[in-house]
């Protein structure tokens, strides 16, 4: 069984935000005024961040400080907590290890948001908006799922979103198989986050082959989950630094 | 959820079961239609190109989808990003779909200061009459253009189109970022160029301001490199960053030494002190392959000084310790690794770096560049080589011509080679040359806004209204262009021709940039401007300049690389990956170590005793270098040495401009509101400028993080939000660049402050940088 599974070597990770980045332009993430930044509104599904900054616990005093960074997409937990607070069954794993969202039936209730460990789930305060011109670049690649919304599709006001693994890239790229009517391999399909990584610190794959790259990077010494003991069992792997 | 069947597993069943492939596949693909259906775009194209947001030029392969750009990817075919893009390259689509682009060419009127928009033979008109009207009067000097990049054939370009007028003044940005890095090179090393380092083979990189992963000259290269250094092999490199500001890199890094600013070169020196002294320097190299190791015999059989006994004589670790604030048993350490752990490399910042500003920032290129060649890693595997290009086709020989030949004699507008004698370009002098009266009747602004982007970039606004056509070619309505007279506006990378040498790895690479879509508005690559311009002045020009459009050129240009066109513009890219580097002795080895060399001799040997200083100060006296800012005499000009670099702007805290990755270096990045949200994220801060501080000086100075603050000096003051935090020296404060527009467009306009504001707009008096590095502020609570 396909189980897809991301691994982000932090000690290449240079935090450089591409991912952030390409994200966005991916999955049609809006960008809200400063205003709304300023306040924490921003949509990334793919965010990075130095961990405690200022004066953290880790930080250390000057000359001898280190700052780490992280970057954080959606963990597609095992045991998500947003799926199983969702009153609504909006929010779903399907049978290949993806946390999905349904864009039609969430009802903006955000208990999904308040119940995900990670902060990775985003809430539409309002409209998305492009400003005039801008909106020429969305992409126009939707996720229909027996007539319901999914992906990057633009999103409607008062619903939850969140990062999908680019789940349209994986249909897309079934349907380029089924086209050329041969199988579809597990390295066809990367989410736009890991193809563009500048420090190329990020793999995925399928967790279920034993031979896959991100099976073996799982078994790794410095492999390692983000709050291993939320018990959301999370997925996506990260390497530790140095 | 978990216990049923789900429709996969339905699947493997059946046909674990044995039921017709034929049957199934039908099935499967139906039941697929019915449950994930994707909608998408009916015509997509991928056309390959090159970014345009950051010097690196990484490959792109755009998607168009239904006509319209929705995303780039890195074309994995380019070595320099392998598949890869930073966010400016990921954000590209913003440049071109920006609502503040200028859509048409426009004329002011200085009076009224009123566009309107006229035609491109309107334009080409305009700009006609007055190159004929300068080339009338004799003068053809009296054309200017100041330019940024200009990459592959774009430069060649350009430049012959000056010299078809008959104009030295083609004035390159250089002198704002890579220029002292570039002379530390060709005072030592004899090449005039930016140095290629071997980060992949390199076990010992010892990184000096470079910013090797947020700005620099090259920042996807030096991220690729220091990745694969870390983790894509065997034995992980140990990466040793000595800078003033900590950033990413001194975070990621083994080691991070918070030297004091402007004392590179004693800490370079003081390391090769410690590497003389125990013996560890390579000797073949030295004594075979270079020049002014050991003491030697000059002109009239007088005993010279050579880097040897100089070095053993002033930069004893204890004494270096005094001057850069690193401790002496540091010193002894890094210098004992650096030469026991081979191969090692020493790299010179670039763009962002901390040497441009004074002679210190030349003398401390050529100390670094002097460690490399101490332990043997110039022109070698992990260290540093030299960027070779492909050859190409000479243009056609340009007509004979008085006027042009008198012009070209001319001196420059910018003083590059008079005034500063070791400049090749001094771009932020121009403004003070023209208000001292050099005259200038047009000026050609290309990826240049020197209104914003130079220090005290204000008296560029007053330069030009001594210049009665000024001509930018910004995409935007920038600082510069609102106060130019025409504005031309190109065609963002995604709607043009164009192409880029591959940089970064030795070896010869060309990339193309074709147009992913037709311009969407009426823009124009600028050089197709310049031969519509030669077309229009018809005689010389029209005979230089036999093209129809800028394509036929890099057609004419790059027939010779070895890829038909078809080829190229399939792939993006083309490679000769051979060359790694030059053996010493060897014929290859002579075509590049002393090749540019005006004052010296072109002889294979590495200076370590400058012989082209030497021939310029080695024989003026004190007085005389005093004024050039030069305290040694004799032997002493022409060694690498530190030099106290005179501080301004009345201030107890050094001012650091540092590049962001997110927004850049270029104007309009600023413009790009993805970039705009992001251009925070080390200090979680938005949309805004701030000043880094470390809390033990905030403490003295009473201030709080998240404070406004106001900064000050003798050249200005601006206000900002404080961010504290320990990884920087505590006499130093840091500013992002590329905030604090006045201009541009509604996301860039009246964000943050433009620290350049308040560096000392002075240039260096020898080499005509500007002066980045020296300039001290207040910070007091607003």
């Amino acid at each position: 069984m396909t189980d897809w599974c991301m691994v982000i070597d932090l000690d290449k990770c240079i935090a450089c935000q591409a991912c952030s980045i390409a994200c966005r332009f991916e999955n049609n993430t809006p960008v809200v005024s400063p205003e709304e930044a300023k306040n924490g509104r921003e949509i990334r599904w793919n965010d990075v961040f130095p961990l405690p900054v200022h004066f953290g616990p880790d930080e250390g005093e000057y000359p001898n400080v280190k700052t780490h960074f992280l970057t954080r997409p959606c963990m597609h937990c095992k045991n998500a907590p947003c799926v199983k607070v969702c009153p609504v069954q909006a929010t779903f794993i399907d049978e290949e290890g993806l946390v999905r969202q349904n864009y039609d039936r969430c009802i903006g209730c955000r208990f999904c948001t308040v119940a995900c460990p990670y902060g990775v789930r985003y809430f539409n305060w309002y409209e998305p908006q492009w400003e005039e011109t801008l909106a020429e670049y969305r992409n126009p690649d939707q996720v229909r799922v027996n007539g319901s919304l999914e992906g990057p599709a633009v999103r409607p006001v008062g619903v939850v979103e969140k990062c999908t693994y680019c789940v349209h890239r994986l249909i897309k790229g079934r349907a380029q198989a089924d086209a050329e009517g041969r199988d579809f391999r597990a390295d066809e399909y990367v989410p736009a986050c890991v193809q563009t990584c500048t420090g190329k610190a990020r793999y995925f794959g399928d967790l279920d082959d034993p031979n896959s790259t991100v099976s073996q990077l799982s078994k790794s010494l410095r492999a390692t989950h983000l709050l291993e003991d939320s018990g959301a069992h999370p997925k996506t792997f990260y390497l530790s630094e140095g | 959820m978990a216990a049923k069947l789900s429709r996969r597993d339905f699947l493997k069943v059946a046909a674990a079961s044995g039921g017709a492939a034929a049957a199934l596949g039908g099935l499967q693909s139906v039941m697929r239609a019915d449950a994930k259906q994707l909608i998408t775009s009916a015509n997509d194209v991928i056309v390959p190109g090159v970014c345009s947001l950051c010097s690196s030029g990484c490959g792109t392969l755009a998607r168009v989808a239904d006509g319209k750009v929705v995303k780039l990817e890195g074309n994995p075919m380019h070595p320099v990003n392998v598949g890869a893009l930073c966010p400016k390259g990921q954000a590209a689509p913003e440049l071109l779909y920006n609502p503040d682009r200028l859509t048409s060419p426009m004329k002011r009127d200085r009076a009224s200061g009123q566009v309107t928009p006229i035609s491109w033979d309107e334009a080409a008109k305009l700009v006609a009459e007055k190159i004929a009207a300068a080339r009338d009067a004799g003068h053809p000097e009296s054309v200017a253009m100041m330019y940024g990049d200009t990459r592959g054939q774009q430069r060649s370009f350009f430049s012959r189109f000056m010299q078809t007028v008959g104009s030295p003044n083609f004035i390159s940005k250089e002198s704002l970022n890579t220029a002292a890095a570039k002379l530390g090179m060709y005072l030592t090393q004899g090449a005039y160029t930016l140095p290629v380092y071997d980060l992949e083979n390199s076990n010992y990189i010892l990184c000096f301001g470079a910013n090797m992963l947020e700005g620099g000259w090259n920042p996807q290269r030096t991220i690729s490199g220091w990745t694969f250094g870390r983790r894509g092999r065997s034995n992980r490199n140990r990466i040793v960053v000595v800078d003033p500001r900590q950033g990413i890199y001194g975070s990621k890094a083994d080691e991070w030494i918070p030297i004091k600013p402007g004392t590179d070169a004693a800490l370079a020196l003081g390391m090769a002190n410690v590497i003389i002294k125990s013996n560890l320097f390579d000797s073949d190299f030295v004594h075979n392959y270079s020049f002014g190791f050991e003491d030697f015999t000059g002109e009239g059989g007088a005993t010279r000084k050579g880097f040897k006994n100089f070095v053993l004589e002033n930069y004893d670790p204890q004494k270096v310790e005094q001057i850069t604030g690193v401790s002496a048993t540091t010193i002894a350490r890094l210098a004992g690794e650096f030469a026991a752990t081979r191969p090692a490399v020493a790299m010179l910042p670039g763009k962002g770096g901390l040497l441009n500003g004074s002679m210190e920032g030349v003398y401390a290129a050529m100390a670094i560049h002097a460690l490399n060649a101490l332990v043997g890693s110039v022109e070698a595997k992990g260290g540093v080589f030299t960027q070779q290009y492909f050859p190409v086709p000479d243009y056609p020989a340009l007509p004979s011509d008085a006027v042009a030949k008198k012009g070209l004699a001319a001196e420059r507008v910018d003083g590059a080679g008079s005034v500063f004698p070791l400049a090749f370009h001094a771009y932020q002098a121009v403004a003070d040359r023209v208000l001292e009266g050099y005259p200038l009747d047009v000026l050609f602004l290309y990826d240049s806004n020197p209104v914003y982007e130079t220090p005290g970039g204000a008296k560029f606004a007053e330069a030009f209204k001594k210049i009665p056509l000024v001509v930018s070619f910004s995409s935007f309505m920038d600082e510069s262009a609102e106060l130019a007279d025409l504005i031309l506006p190109e065609s963002t990378f995604l709607e043009r021709w164009g192409d880029d040498y591959i940089e970064g790895f030795g070896y010869p690479g060309i990339a193309l940039r074709q147009p992913a879509i037709e311009p969407l508005y009426d823009t124009m690559n600028a050089a197709d401007f310049f031969l519509k311009l030669a077309e229009t002045l018809g005689g010389s020009f029209a005979k230089a300049f036999p093209w129809k459009s800028y394509e036929e050129v890099l057609q004419f240009r790059l027939k010779d690389v070895g890829a038909d066109w078809e080829t190229l513009k399939e792939l993006g890219v083309w490679l000769t990956p051979g060359y790694r580097f030059a053996k010493r002795g060897s014929e290859r080895w002579f075509e590049i170590v002393g090749r540019d060399r005006l004052r010296a001799p072109r002889d294979g040997f590495f200076d370590f005793y400058s012989r082209e200083l030497f021939a310029l100060f080695g024989k003026k006296n004190k007085a005389d270098l005093a004024k050039r800012g030069i305290t040694q005499t004799g032997d002493g000009v022409a060694l690498p040495h530190h030099e106290d670099a005179p501080l301004s702007g009345d201030g107890d805290l050094h001012l650091n401009i540092f590049t962001l990755m997110s927004l850049g270096p270029k104007t309009e990045a600023a413009n790009m509101p993805s970039l705009q949200e992001i251009s925070g994220m080390t200090v979680r801060e938005t949309w805004d400028s701030w000043l880094e501080m470390n809390p033990e000086t905030a403490h003295k100075l009473g201030l709080q993080d998240n404070d406004a603050v106001v900064i000050q000096n003798s050249f200005g003051s601006v206000q900002t939000k404080l961010k504290l935090m320990r990884g920087l020296r505590p006499d130093v404060v840091n500013l992002p660049y590329n905030q604090g527009h006045t201009a541009v467009g509604r996301f860039a306009k009246g964000r943050g402050v433009n620290g350049l504001t308040l560096l000392d707009p002075a240039s260096e008096p020898v080499t005509g940088l500007a002066m980045f590095t020296n300039t001290t502020v207040k910070v007091s609570k607003a």
